[in-house]
């Protein structure tokens, strides 16, 4: 049997980024079948396909880093490059939205009545909920560096308390999120307010929703035993996208909810 | 000021004069028999360490074993559950392209009004 003379992983061939590369064809193709001819059969195959494809191509990495030791040190360093490469291709792509969001606020048009916000359009309280859901992602960043803490020192029990507060945090501000939604007076089609408001807070709450899912999954492996003390990449990497998403809140909140109001 | 020990906390806990009259020691209630010794409960893959039984075993090391290289890739590692979920993902994912290509074949086809 050849054993490798390096410290590499030399992945084993796999389906999956084919089947993720279509399945985005089918999310895609699926959105233009809903929007434009009433059918959401394609889209449902995208997303279906989509998901299947996620759980089995992050099965798998576990597989080789956690049950086949394929994630030496020198792996280790590419994977938290890839990390941080990745999250800052996600501030990228909300620097669009708060591009946005300037561009129409700094200087409001004549259609708006000059004035931002718009005329006609009444903002939502920022001392109200979206404070409180400032709060909570706080706190929730105050629980995950627990919940790491606990994790270095081999604290087991604790880092599980610490990670489902967290998660738990995560869940509110979703639920307080979407009943802000149907609180607002205004909708996604009242002028450019609508549209930069909408556009920015529902990718994060999107994001926030993907952030709590990979924090459920850390929670699961650290169930199961999968964390060492010191090599738990897949909690860091979470805990990195958690507080990726509670400063992206941060600024939403300060430059739409308080500034923009 | 009176003391119990507080079987929740493993300490000394503040309690009423009344409880002097029902000595804990005589009550099954609360045990103040120290618990086993709970080692900082090991994280790190050790299989020669005590189990603690937090959820159930650990597995990690019987798992490590398992999934030694042996030529098969590790997407199909586990058998058949592996291959069932595999040809599942497969199989919709390329249905779905052809279903795609006829709808988009078919959408790009003038409507005459």
């Amino acid at each position: 049997m050849t054993h490798q003379m390096h410290a590499y992983h030399m992945v084993n061939p796999s389906p999956w980024p084919l089947t993720g590369a279509l399945s985005a064809l089918l999310m895609t193709s699926g959105l233009i079948m809903w929007f434009h001819f009433n059918s959401l059969m394609l889209l449902i195959l995208g997303l279906a396909t989509n998901t299947l494809t996620m759980y089995q191509w992050w099965r798998d990495i576990i597989r080789e880093g956690t049950f086949q030791g394929h994630h030496t040190p020198i792996v280790q360093k590419g994977l938290r490059y890839g990390m941080i490469l990745f999250i800052i291709s996600e501030v990228f792509f909300f620097a669009g939205f708060f591009w946005a969001f300037y561009h129409s606020s700094l200087a409001p048009t004549p259609e708006l009545g000059g004035c931002w916000p718009p005329t006609g359009i009444y903002p939502l309280n920022p001392m109200e909920v979206p404070l409180l859901n400032t709060s909570v992602l706080l706190a929730s960043g105050v629980s995950i560096t627990w919940a790491h803490h606990s994790l270095l020192e081999g604290n087991r029990k604790q880092m599980l308390q610490a990670l489902s507060i967290t998660i738990m945090l995560g869940i509110y501000f979703t639920l307080l999120q979407m009943s802000e939604y149907f609180e607002t007076s205004f909708t996604i089609s009242d002028s450019v307010y609508g549209s930069t408001f909408f556009m920015a807070t529902g990718f994060h709450g999107l994001h926030v929703i993907i952030g709590s899912t990979f924090l459920t999954i850390c929670f699961f492996r650290q169930l199961k035993f999968h964390f060492t003390s010191n090599h738990h990449f897949g909690f860091e990497a979470a805990a990195w996208y958690w507080h990726f998403v509670d400063v992206v809140w941060l600024f939403l909140y300060v430059s739409i909810y308080w500034w923009g109001s | 000021m009176y003391y119990k020990f507080s079987g929740f906390t493993q300490r000394l806990a503040g309690a009423w004069a009344s409880d002097a009259y029902s000595p804990q020691g005589l009550k099954p209630v609360v045990s103040t028999e120290a618990p086993p010794i709970i080692f900082a409960t090991p994280t790190k893959l050790a299989s020669e360490s005590t189990v603690y039984d937090y959820a159930g075993k650990n597995k990690v090391p019987e798992l490590q074993r398992f999934f030694q290289s042996d030529g098969v890739p590790i997407h199909l590692k586990r058998g058949l559950p592996d291959q069932m979920l595999y040809r599942t993902t497969m199989a919709l994912t390329l249905g779905g392209t052809l279903y795609c290509l006829v709808a988009l074949y078919m959408a790009s086809q003038p409507r005459n009004k």
